[in-house]
């Protein structure tokens, strides 16, 4: 019995391309059944998320089973012509050390990301259900889900926030814990704003207050986030109420100084108050972050400590190719 | 025998916070601090034990047993908001306290090496020696938590979010809830120590440390009802608390 592996990802195709192979969630057991069903297939997985589509099967002749799948995509999707240049082939141990650098995150967009281990699981939990796997498939899975376990387990690869918006979330919950008995301003109806303003709330943060110059703007903004629309004249009021201000105005100055802040801080009973900066130039007077409450980031920091953790990724590759290595080298896989 | 006890309690406080700051700098939280502590703990109550059925009372007649009963206390507030609140780190921060307080009570001659007999023992009186040092366990533990705050606030204030450290102490809001509940209990313990304090029998006896333990329980009163009425900032209730404590240790030297 011989592994193959077929597939395109974010590398090597465009989205335009990938989403015309993309499985639904609720069809991957389905599909993988539809891959058995071809003579020269004997096992089948099939992996859709939505930066990849990879299509694992076993069968006697590894030049066989491509030609039979290749065969089913062109008759099932009618693009699978212009398309063709974008797959990537893969047989044997290149394609078990595929699956584990999958799994571990270390072909993912995002490097170390972890829910790619949820989405790979799933996949194959749908094929197993659907009665398409067998030895081959089953042990692979089985060693790969271990391999990315080992992955995360023994390297940092999936510690830190790679961007602006997730590292303000993780500073916030550093902050308030859990962020259900948070609330937020948002000062300014940009995109940005919307994006970290949605994080939060993903994370748990309930009461969103929206302050923008143009009020139907942030009514707009408010609606789309279950919030409430503060006229801009009266966002120092809200001060006293909120635990994070999230500000990304077209402001040319500042708009948030430290008096505005002092004015509010006994009505708060100087409780602890987080203000995200992502406008340029910059919404908040630097001065706001001397008061001792105020814990004050602006772009550049946020940036920063996202970069920072996309470098502490990068680095530790090496050492997650090595674990990966280690473990195939253990492997003693049929259809290798 | 009741000396060993101790020694074993120090060198197990001593392994929980050396592993656990070892284990942080690693960038994990080592799963072993509980366990140690509960070891630290079952010693601890081995030499108290021992010792209450040498003085046939509660075991708190001289300055060892006093700072071995404070480090008992201090280890079971551990055990009891630790792992309940979820504040990670608490025991690593705890240890090095407890690690002190006992290797003080066993430095030669603080301990009475032959503890006599207390005779004619009466409950007020050990009522209030053995609720106030409860409390003045709980007020420990806050002074812990205060420290954690105070280390955790100068790295996000100064963005220094690298380390170990960093990753692994509680949230800014956790620690703070948790030092205010700490003070209410320390301050509900020594409001019932200072009462049976004055219920007691004073034939004669000095009551320096009384007026002493008045004068702290008024200072945390005080930093209680600002706290409460006005506010305060995480760092000003965090170092007020941290000194406070280190202030009322100064009651012990009126005994």
């Amino acid at each position: 019995m011989e592994l193959i592996c077929l597939g395109l990802n974010h590398k090597t195709a465009p989205v335009e391309v990938r989403e015309c192979f993309a499985v639904g969630n609720t069809k991957l057991g389905a599909s993988s059944s539809e891959l058995i069903a071809m003579t020269g297939v004997s096992e089948s997985v099939v992996i859709s998320t939505c930066n990849r589509t990879e299509f694992y099967l076993v069968g006697p002749d590894a030049r066989v089973a491509f030609e039979r799948l290749e065969a089913h995509l062109a008759d099932t999707i009618e693009v699978h012509h212009i398309a063709k240049p974008h797959f990537y082939r893969m047989e044997k141990s290149a394609a078990v050390r595929h699956l584990c650098r999958v799994v571990s995150g270390l072909d993912s967009m995002m490097l170390g990301e972890t829910e790619i281990f949820g989405q790979v699981k799933h996949a194959y939990q749908e094929a197993l259900d659907a009665g398409s796997t067998a030895t081959v498939l089953n042990k692979l899975f089985q060693r790969a889900f271990g391999v990315g376990k080992k992955v995360r387990t023994e390297t940092t690869i999936q510690i830190g926030s790679t961007s602006v918006g997730n590292v303000a979330v993780d500073l916030a919950e550093k902050i308030f814990g859990h962020l259900k008995d948070s609330q937020v301003m948002i000062l300014g109806a940009g995109e940005m704003s919307r994006i970290t303003a949605q994080s939060l709330v993903s994370r748990g943060a309930r009461s969103i207050f929206v302050s923008n110059r143009s009020y139907d703007r942030a009514v707009e903004l408010a609606n789309d986030m279950g919030g409430q629309a503060v006229r801009f004249d009266d966002w120092q009021s809200v001060l006293e109420r909120v635990d994070i201000v999230i500000s990304s105005t077209g402001s040319p100055h500042a708009i948030v100084h430290r008096a505005d802040v002092e004015k509010a801080r006994r009505a708060r009973k100087f409780r602890p108050l987080f203000f995200i900066d992502i406008a340029v130039p910059r919404d908040i007077d630097p001065a706001v972050g001397e008061i001792e409450e105020v814990y004050l980031y602006d772009i550049d920091t946020l940036e920063q400590l996202a970069q920072e953790a996309r470098s502490r990724r990068q680095q530790q590759i090496e050492d997650c190719e090595r674990i990966i290595d280690a473990e195939l080298a253990k492997m003693n896989l049929p259809g290798m | 025998m009741d000396r060993w006890f101790l020694i074993l309690a120090t060198l197990f406080a001593v392994i929980a916070g050396v592993w656990g700051m070892v284990s942080v700098h690693r960038g994990s939280r080592s799963p072993w601090t509980v366990s140690w502590m509960v070891a630290v703990l079952v010693c601890q109550v081995g030499f108290l034990s021992l010792r209450g059925q040498q003085r046939a009372a509660c075991p708190l007649a001289d300055f060892g047993e006093i700072l071995a009963f404070l480090s008992w206390s201090l280890t079971l507030f551990y055990l009891l908001v630790g792992p309940a609140y979820r504040i990670s780190l608490l025991g690593v921060f705890t240890a090095p306290v407890v690690m002190v307080f006992q290797a003080v009570a066993l430095i030669p001659g603080i301990l009475d090496s032959e503890p006599a007999r207390m005779a004619g023992g009466n409950p007020w009186h050990e009522t209030h020696a053995a609720t106030s040092v409860l409390g003045y366990g709980a007020l420990a533990l806050a002074a812990v938590a205060g420290v954690m705050f105070l280390v955790l606030d100068r790295q996000l204030k100064e963005q220094h979010l690298k380390s170990g450290l960093f990753r692994n102490l509680p949230p800014v809001r956790e620690l703070l809830v948790s030092l205010e509940r700490l003070l209410w209990l320390g301050g509900a313990l020594l409001t019932i120590g200072i009462t049976a304090g004055f219920m007691m029998p004073h034939e004669g006896a000095p009551l320096g440390h009384l007026i002493a333990a008045v004068a702290v329980w008024t200072a945390y009163a005080l930093l209680l009802t600002v706290k409460s009425v006005r506010g305060l900032t995480g760092r000003k209730l965090s170092l007020l608390t941290v000194a406070l404590f280190i202030l009322s240790l100064g009651v012990f030297a009126f005994i």
